[in-house]
């Protein structure tokens, strides 16, 4: 650094300044190995207010220095058993004891799915303790050090090795403490000393107030958000995208003044039918025929056995939770309302000897399938109608198992039976 | 301690001399004996027909395809790392690449040793995998295994067998070799032609890895799919493969050779892998079990439910515990991998426990479910009715078998080890032998 640079920049304050006491002395190596059999040298002599600086981590200095090693893995350690502790306790509280939400009736405490975020929180505190960790036992952040002073200094961002050994070891003596350094090969020796003026040895006041005021700043955020959490307002919502929250679009079931009716829903065009809305055949579609229930099958349905099967697959699916596997009335849904204490209208006996469901007609029972009965809501929606034509297929096989004769078992499987 | 650069120390003994010789002989002493006590024990056995199986030897060939898996990730391990450690430009290995390279060089032996297996499978074995069964075909029961039995064939599986014995042995011999050839030459070119290599070379080895994973355990259960079951496979096979390295390199030491080269900062990073592998392979097994059991889906959850409930939970709270909670505790100190006795101690625990992992994945599907259907007997394969049924039904077979394996792996490895036990003339040795964990 010039002193015509420094008389550029700052020509009111005097060029240099006094110096004050001493506070250590610098030392320059050639190469890290000789940084290194220095420090040996020094750590010998029983010197323990001594540091190397060098322009990247050189193996083997701390060794030689006789530092102890680092605890920082401890506080890592600890900082993960926060996060995995933390992370399983917030699950806890949010999941299963403060707000507890039944999603698809999962439990709302259970481990392996709590086990990623616990995972994420572990890794999250490490980090952190081993960031924080690292900058708090480097005692970082130092803006300045009084060996800044020597200009020797700056050269270990670029190709110096340093060592500096400071006044106020017990074992510094001026004298002996630089012919030591110059013996273990030095390539030279600097005394560095305290500014001279005490006042100028701490942090200008202005950065101080900087950044107070910065961190100050960065709250206010914060604190918006804190205020609108804690009052009212009459004015509206801030809409930072209105093309998004406003869209030039009509919703269902919204008024409209564009069409007479006042509605922007728009009904069939009368005369019209959508395709595959036709459904002009009332026997397979409705289970009418000749304007009364059908006793048969229409004719689209194959009765055989993959049609049963296909039925019973249907019937188990959709039925038998109310009316049991069986058709007997007893599905789980029957045997909750029991245990719950409700009656009021328990599933029908599909199969009961001379009940509704024997009794009606092929096409009528088609007819309960697709808009249902009393409590029993229809299932048009669900089950397409060959699927419900096979069900009622399937219900007949159920009904005729239910009270089967011998004459019903094919002659020649009739020994088999006990 | 301060130098950047080491050179071989004038006194080290780096010639392998005998020691290949006795590991050789061990090993086959070891196999043959294992072996056949093995064999003796099946024959004298009877048949486990509650378990759907008509053969005596399916037990056998259960514990065989475990063993074949073990070994196999043994090596595995070692192959990736040496291949890693060119595609990084990695240095602390060198110093004892070449003990990894001959593990390597065992592949040969390792899928010889599998035709123990494939080819009773090409003559119409049907008790060990359930998609060689004629049941298998049965459309009623397995409508959504139908689909897989073009790519699961006895035959299509032997030759592809046969692709990835080439391909294995192949990678591990060109870098074994080539590395040789610098002991001769002492050309630097050498590394950097390694190193063009090693990416392409991990590209296969990757691929090739998770077809195996999936051919050779993940189709024990060929209903059962997971698209990860090929890395956890690796994961796990790297934990043993880094403590069967370990060891290794202690034995070789223990015999007065390389005792100057190998010190605790090599310990120590193999250490650091085997705790790293310890740590991945959780993760990924892991991520398989919680994506499908959040999922639910029955076709994923059946694997699952046989290894959680009935007997198979007991070694699966095992598994947990003892390869992943313990290791992964103690292992997190610097010191247990420098101290080589907890080195050693958790190196043989987790070689242990690698086993039992394979054995926790294989095992559990040897118990065949039976159903009548139209009078017929049909056998529906693994994992099929009530979980109760499954039993561990631990067998001496089990561990014999393995044990025999082993004993095959160690001479195909013992055969390997000749020549220089280091890379004299690697142009990273110097690095390698000044390694310094900080």
């Amino acid at each position: 650094m010039s002193n015509a640079h420094d008389n550029h920049d700052h020509d009111v304050e005097p060029t240099s300044y006094p110096d004050g006491e001493l506070y250590g002395v610098l030392a320059e190596y050639d190469t890290p190995g000789e940084l290194i059999d220095a420090a040996r040298k020094v750590r010998d002599a029983g010197y323990t207010e001594f540091d190397c600086y060098s322009p990247f981590p050189v193996h083997g200095i701390d060794e030689a220095m006789g530092i102890k090693r680092t605890i920082l893995p401890l506080i890592v350690f600890g900082g993960g058993a926060t996060g995995l502790l933390g992370g399983l306790f917030l699950q806890w509280w949010m999941n299963a004891y403060n707000w507890p939400w039944n999603i698809a009736g999962k439990p709302s405490w259970s481990i392996p799915a709590n086990v990623p975020i616990m995972f994420e929180a572990t890794i999250l505190f490490s980090v952190f303790a081993s960031f924080f960790g690292m900058w708090i036992l480097n005692k970082l952040p130092q803006v300045w050090h009084p060996f800044f002073r020597a200009d020797r200094f700056a050269k270990v961002t670029d190709d110096a090795f340093i060592l500096g050994i400071e006044a106020k070891d017990k074992r510094f003596e001026h004298q002996a403490t630089v012919k030591l350094l110059k013996d273990a090969g030095a390539l030279a020796v600097e005394d560095v000393h305290l500014e001279g003026d005490p006042a100028r040895r701490n942090m200008p006041k202005w950065i101080t107030a900087f950044i107070v005021a910065s961190t100050a700043f960065a709250l206010i955020p914060f604190a918006i958000a804190a205020k609108a959490r804690n009052s009212h307002s009459s004015s509206p919502h801030i809409h930072i995208f209105p093309d998004m929250d406003f869209q030039p679009k009509y919703k269902s079931d919204v008024a409209m003044d564009l069409f007479p009716d006042g509605r922007a829903n728009r009904g069939e065009i009368n005369g019209t039918i959508a395709r595959g809305s036709l459904n002009a055949d009332d026997t397979y579609y409705r289970g009418i025929e000749n304007n009364a229930w059908t006793t048969g099958f229409p004719k689209q349905l194959e009765i055989n056995d993959a049609t049963m099967k296909r039925g019973q697959n249907r019937f188990n699916i959709y039925c038998a939770p109310c009316h049991g596997f069986d058709g007997q009335g007893h599905g789980t849904v029957a045997q909750r309302v029991l245990a719950s204490g409700g009656s009021a209208f328990l599933p029908a006996n599909l199969v009961g000897a001379g009940g509704s469901a024997v009794m009606m007609p092929n096409g009528q029972l088609f007819n309960t399938i697709s808009n249902g009965f009393n409590t029993m809501l229809g299932y048009a929606n669900q089950i397409p109608h060959a699927d419900r034509w096979a069900i009622v297929l399937y219900v007949r096989a159920l009904q005729r198992s239910q009270h089967a004769t011998i004459e019903d078992v094919p002659p020649e499987q009739r020994g088999s039976l006990r | 301690m301060s130098t950047l650069q080491k050179t071989l120390h004038p006194d080290e003994k780096i010639k392998a001399g005998k020691i290949g010789q006795t590991m050789s002989k061990a090993g086959i002493g070891l196999a043959v004996v294992f072996l056949g006590i093995s064999i003796i024990l099946t024959l004298v056995g009877s048949a486990d027909t509650s378990h759907g199986h008509e053969s005596k030897w399916a037990r056998f060939f259960h514990a065989y395809v475990i063993g074949w898996s073990y070994i196999f990730t043994l090596s595995l391990g070692m192959l990736w790392i040496i291949i890693l450690h060119y595609l990084v430009r990695g240095r602390w290995l060198t110093a004892v690449r070449r003990i990894a390279e001959a593990m390597t060089g065992a592949f040969p032996i390792i899928f010889i040793a599998g035709l123990g297996f494939i080819i009773p499978l090409l003559a119409g074995y049907k008790d060990l995998y359930y998609w060689a069964h004629p049941d298998a075909h049965n459309h009623e029961l397995n409508h959504h295994l139908l689909h897989k039995l073009g790519w699961l064939s006895p035959t299509f599986f032997a030759l592809r067998y046969v692709i990835y014995g080439i391909g294995f042995s192949a990678l591990a011999a060109y870098f074994a070799k080539k590395s040789r050839q610098q002991d001769e030459s002492g050309d630097p070119k050498i590394s950097e032609t390694l190193r063009i290599a090693s990416a392409p070379a991990m590209i296969l080895f990757a691929l090739l890895t998770c077809m195996v994973a999936f051919d050779i355990a993940m189709s024990i259960a060929p209903k059962w799919f997971s698209t990860i079951y090929g890395v956890a496979f690796w994961g796990s096979g790297c934990v043993g493969s880094f403590a069967a390295l370990a060891l290794l390199v202690l034995a070789i030491q223990r015999s007065g050779r390389l005792t100057h080269s190998i010190n605790a900062e090599h310990y120590h990073d193999i250490g650091k892998w085997m705790f790293a592998f310890t740590f991945f392979w959780a993760y990924t097994a892991f991520s398989q079990f919680m994506l499908q059991w959040y999922g639910n889906m029955p076709e994923e959850t059946h694997w699952y439910k046989y290894r959680l409930f009935g007997e198979w939970q007991w070694v699966s709270i095992a598994i947990l515990v003892g390869y992943w909670a313990f290791p992964f505790v103690f292992l997190l100190s610097r010191w247990t991998k420098r101290i080589v006795p907890a080195l050693v101690f958790f190196a043989v625990w987790q070689l242990v426990f690698h086993w039992l992992d394979l054995y926790w994945n294989i095992m559990p599907s040897y118990d065949w479910g039976v159903v009548y259907h139209e009078g017929a007997r049909i056998v529906s394969g693994p994992l099929t009715g009530n979980p109760d049924l499954h039993h561990v039904g631990f067998s001496p077979v089990d561990i014999t078998v393995w044990i025999g394996l082993v004993g095959l792996w160690a001479a195909g490895v013992g055969m390997s080890l000749k020549g220089n036990l280091i890379p004299v003339k690697d142009p990273t040795l110097p690095l390698s032998l000044a390694h310094e964990v900080q």
